[in-house]
């Protein structure tokens, strides 16, 4: 690549409240018929007060703590102007020169490599109405046909530093994100139902041109006096971005865009390109405002908002082991693979499983907790989720008793179960909400490495399958693969593949 | 504030709003007495006026997050201009996608 990639990325996350940010509409707008959930107050109707819902403001603060940013104590509110129609207002409740939440960070990792991504902002606002462009097929004339139910949701927008360098990195990081927003209830984060969307803006720069200082692209120092002054390449903003993995194809997508103009001698113009996922492309939509356009002033309908310290403290108390501390743990203290450890910590409930099934698991083979999470995150990711993949369900879904799941995870470690048969078990367990303990013991599982049982078994197979007992004794030794197959058959398939073999051989060259 | 014909036709491109040459030599020294009248206001020396301080909120005193009962449909459409099957309707090119 010719050209240093520079990315930024907004974030907008629904908060998982009840009702709206600044009226008491519920939120509980989806699949609802069109405006049978707006008020005077979200319709912007004159002599109505906004009133500032208090759970959202804390989730908003919740997210600013869980991402390490200074909080702001008093909260100030500002109008952003604009013309479009999809606020009834004519302008949204937003934050613009004191967000709520500032100088945050995540950490976002890929196998061992982890990167920090520095957050600019993270501000609280109220979400706009859902639109749909129609075209009339006889006089195709364009309209569009706007439902307010959406208009008024609490939002926040969380803006990262351009410090993302490659459309990858920007998919870990709103992939980290999203983590973080569920693993708080903060949001369902779901992008396909809109709760969460991304907007990566995007540079391209020669090496050399450029460099960052506090959270801003400028162009670098001229080297000598005869140099002109680098004029940077203008960013675009990316649209409709419909999933996480859309993030990554979007942005690569542009960067290749963006230098194939370059390349062509043509120059880039700021602007605002929408993803289409059919297509695979982005296009144009408009050129951007500039923050002026916006017309910003301070909301004098909502007074200044004090929070106190120990507001803040009790909001902070809903904060768990995120994710990243989670894999941390798991890489450095139960020696997991960083790809064990981010597939586990991914969801909150799938991580505080493992945690307990560990702990039983190291109580039940008395061996070290490397040697029980090992064990733990092969049966949690191997049997466990193809479960649940197959069946769609969540692990909070599963009625397992993890002391059963412990105690049979130590029976097959310890050789005393069959492993086939018992994961058999296990699943036969989870499709009928079954009871493991009482399936495991009722269950033929145990492997029969008893010579003299086996004896018996390999007396009857060698007798059933004369002419293969006459081969592997005339030289032909994979007679005998077929003979170990006919046992683990009689047995049920609880022999002792390798202590049936040397039975087998012992009797057909006695 | 320079007010001068870029400065109307950025506007009327904000606004979605299509203007002739002759719209745009009409409103744009109207615009200007406008917002001249407005400067006026904001070149008014305010140094010497006690400042109020703007009344604030405790976090205690917010909206406790409990929802209640919306207006209808019709309630919500009765002030729209133009609307379809419960929606409101607006000219195509006015919105952002
Ligand atoms: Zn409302």
């Amino acid at each position: 690549m010719k050209y240093d990639v520079i990315i930024g990325l907004e974030i907008h996350i629904q908060l998982k409240t009840q009702s709206k940010m600044f009226c008491s509409c519920s939120t509980d707008y989806f699949g609802k018929d069109p405006n049978t959930l707006t008020c005077p107050v979200c319709t912007g109707m004159p002599g109505t007060l906004p009133i500032p819902n208090k759970r959202a403001i804390e989730l908003c603060i919740l997210m600013g703590l869980a991402t390490d940013c200074a909080i702001d104590q008093s909260i100030k509110f500002d109008r952003k102007h604009y013309f479009y129609p999809d606020l009834p207002k004519g302008y949204q409740i937003s934050q613009y020169d004191e967000p709520l939440c500032k100088n945050g960070y995540v950490m976002i990792r890929e196998d061992d490599r982890t990167e920090k991504i520095e957050i600019e902002r993270i501000h609280q606002e109220e979400d706009v109405a859902k639109s749909h462009h129609i075209v009339d097929p006889t006089t195709g004339l364009e309209y569009s046909l706007i439902d307010y139910n959406k208009a008024g949701i609490p939002l926040m927008e969380i803006v990262s530093k351009p410090v993302i360098r490659s459309a990858a990195d920007a998919r870990l990081y709103a992939a980290r994100i999203r983590q973080i927003a569920r693993y708080l209830d903060i949001s369902d984060a779901d992008m396909e139902k809109g709760q969460m969307r991304c907007e990566p803006n995007v540079s391209i720069q020669l090496p050399g041109t450029w460099k960052y200082n506090d959270g801003k692209i400028l162009p670098a120092e001229k080297s000598n006096k005869s140099d002109k002054a680098a004029k940077l390449n203008p960013k675009v903003e990316i649209k409709n971005i419909g999933s996480i993995t859309a993030v990554e194809k979007s942005i690569d997508y542009e960067i290749e865009w963006m230098s194939r103009e370059l390349e062509n001698g043509n120059e880039l113009e700021q602007q605002t390109r929408g993803w289409n996922a059919h297509t695979g492309e982005t296009e144009f939509q408009r050129t951007k405002e500039s923050a002026e356009d916006y017309r910003y002033f301070k909301e004098p309908d909502i007074p200044i908002i004090n929070v106190s310290t120990s507001n803040v403290d009790t909001i902070g108390e809903q904060l768990v082991k995120l994710p990243s501390e989670r894999e941390n743990n798991y890489i450095e203290k139960l020696s997991l693979t960083p790809y064990d450890a981010c597939v586990i910590a991914d969801d909150r409930a799938n991580s505080e499983f493992f945690d307990e099934l560990v702990s039983k698991v190291s109580e039940e083979i008395s061996g070290d907790l490397s040697e029980a999470a090992k064990l733990s995150a092969n049966w949690l990711t191997g049997i466990i989720f193809a479960y649940m993949n197959d069946s769609g369900k969540k692990i909070t879904d599963i009625n397992l008793r993890l002391e059963d799941l412990a105690h049979i995870i130590a029976e097959v470690q310890a050789g005393k179960a069959n492993n086939q048969k018992a994961k058999k078990l296990v699943r036969k367990a989870l499709e009928t909400d079954g009871n493991l303990g009482e399936l495991y013991e009722s269950a033929n599982t145990q492997v029969i490495s008893d010579v003299d049982e086996l004896e018996t078994i390999a007396k009857k197979v060698i007798n059933a399958n004369e002419k293969a007992a006459q081969d592997f004794k005339s030289g032909k030794q994979n007679a005998i693969g077929f003979l170990i197959g006919q046992i683990m058959k009689e047995s049920k398939g609880n022999a002792d593949p390798n202590k049936a073999r040397e039975v087998l051989i012992k009797l057909l060259e006695s | 504030m320079k007010v001068d014909k870029d400065f109307i036709k950025h506007i009327a491109n904000l606004a979605k709003i299509r203007l002739s040459k002759e719209q745009i030599d009409k409103f744009t020294p109207q615009m200007k007495t406008i917002l001249d009248s407005a400067d006026v206001l904001q070149n008014f020396d305010s140094e010497k006026i006690p400042q109020k301080r703007y009344n604030t909120l405790e976090f205690e005193q917010l909206r406790d997050d409990k929802p209640a009962a919306s207006q209808s449909q019709e309630e919500a459409l009765r002030n729209a201009p133009y609307n379809e099957k419960g929606f409101v309707k607006v000219p195509g090119g006015v919105i952002d996608n």
